[in-house]
């Protein structure tokens, strides 16, 4: 058999074949799979969110608190003297401000406590308090872009 | 790129305008469906098997290159499937067996057979098929009916494209081997 017998058979089978017809799915079946997509496709953005990192990665918490709690022992252990009312800080301005107002109830406790947080250099808190910001942003955004998400789809 | 090219629906998707896949879906769910049930044989199998195709699709859709045709692509998608499931029940393809017709009674056969009723030869063509090895019949649709070359009906199935050259041959003459037989039986029965 040459060549051309074999391109004329294959043609008249391809022929034949074209008349067959195909089996088909269910009718609603590029619903059932859009449907599945959509789902698909809502789950990956879910793990997109999921993926998603805050600004202070745990890590970084841990290294200030982990810093914040090695000043405070440093003060204690190094015997410092509990600060003044004349000291500058945050601490020292609240303790100033108890004492004007004459509390009964505050105790030698709670002095050397607020004198101890008084020692503690006011460049800490103001790491450890735009870290909370941060934080109180991340959380804000995020719950904020998840709400967003659902409500797309 | 038009509207009637795929590509133009894969961007579309890609730029994130999932609902776009809908059109390919629609395009392609037929012969995805109809490879799926001649190797599954159940239709319940073959329409979730169909249907994770499509989730597989689009999950990769990013892995498509457009190097062959997305039909290629997704029939290939639909094959491997179809293999790995067949495998996990252990299944294996029929044999094909080796009456094969002459090439002149070949000729014969498609001469009788363009005689036959209409709805006659839908109905033989169906059967002859069926009785096919379930990897032939996926050959024989892809290579005449779908218009895939052997090169890709070699990409989707792993055969090489002499395997596939082969074995559409043989099946083809397999086929008017049944048609003959069938028909036989049908000139016997009129007289």
């Amino acid at each position: 058999m040459n060549l051309k017998d074999m391109n004329k058979l294959d043609k008249q089978f391809e022929e034949m074949m074209k008349g067959m017809k195909i089996d088909s799915p269910s009718s609603d079946f590029t619903l059932k799979v859009m449907s599945r997509i959509q789902a698909e496709a809502a789950v990956q953005k879910h793990h997109l969110l999921q993926n998603y990192q805050p600004v202070i990665s745990k890590r970084t918490w841990i290294i200030l608190i982990s810093i914040f709690i090695l000043l405070i022992i440093y003060i204690t252990v190094s015997g410092k003297e509990p600060a003044t009312g004349t000291d500058s800080g945050f601490w020292s301005v609240i303790s100033g401000s108890l004492n004007q107002l004459h509390v009964k109830d505050t105790s030698t406790i709670w002095q050397k406590g607020i004198g101890l947080f008084s020692s503690v250099p006011t460049i800490a808190y103001l790491i450890l308090g735009a870290s909370l910001a941060l934080w109180t942003l991340d959380s804000y955004f995020t719950h904020k872009h998840q709400t967003s998400e659902i409500q797309v789809n | 790129m038009n509207k009637t090219d795929d590509i133009y629906y894969i961007e579309a998707v890609r730029n994130g305008n999932i609902q776009a896949f809908s059109y390919l879906v629609e395009k392609y769910q037929k012969l995805v469906y109809t490879l799926a049930l001649k190797l599954l044989k159940k239709p319940e199998d073959a329409e979730e098997l169909a249907q994770d195709t499509f989730i597989k699709a689009f999950q990769k859709l990013d892995t498509y290159e457009g190097k062959s045709k997305f039909s290629t692509w997704l029939y290939s998608i639909t094959y491997n499937a179809c293999i790995s499931e067949l495998r996990k029940r252990r299944i294996e393809f029929k044999l094909l067996d080796d009456r094969l017709i002459t090439d002149q009674d070949e000729q014969k056969m498609n001469d009788y057979y363009r005689e036959t009723k209409k709805e006659d030869q839908e109905k033989y063509l169906t059967l002859a098929l069926e009785k096919l090895p379930e990897d032939d019949q996926v050959l024989v649709t892809l290579y005449y009916y779908e218009n895939q070359s052997m090169d890709e009906i070699s990409t989707i199935t792993g055969l090489s494209v002499s395997n596939v050259k082969i074995k559409i041959h043989r099946a083809r003459k397999r086929m008017y081997s049944l048609l003959q037989e069938m028909l036989k039986e049908e000139i016997y029965s009129l007289l």
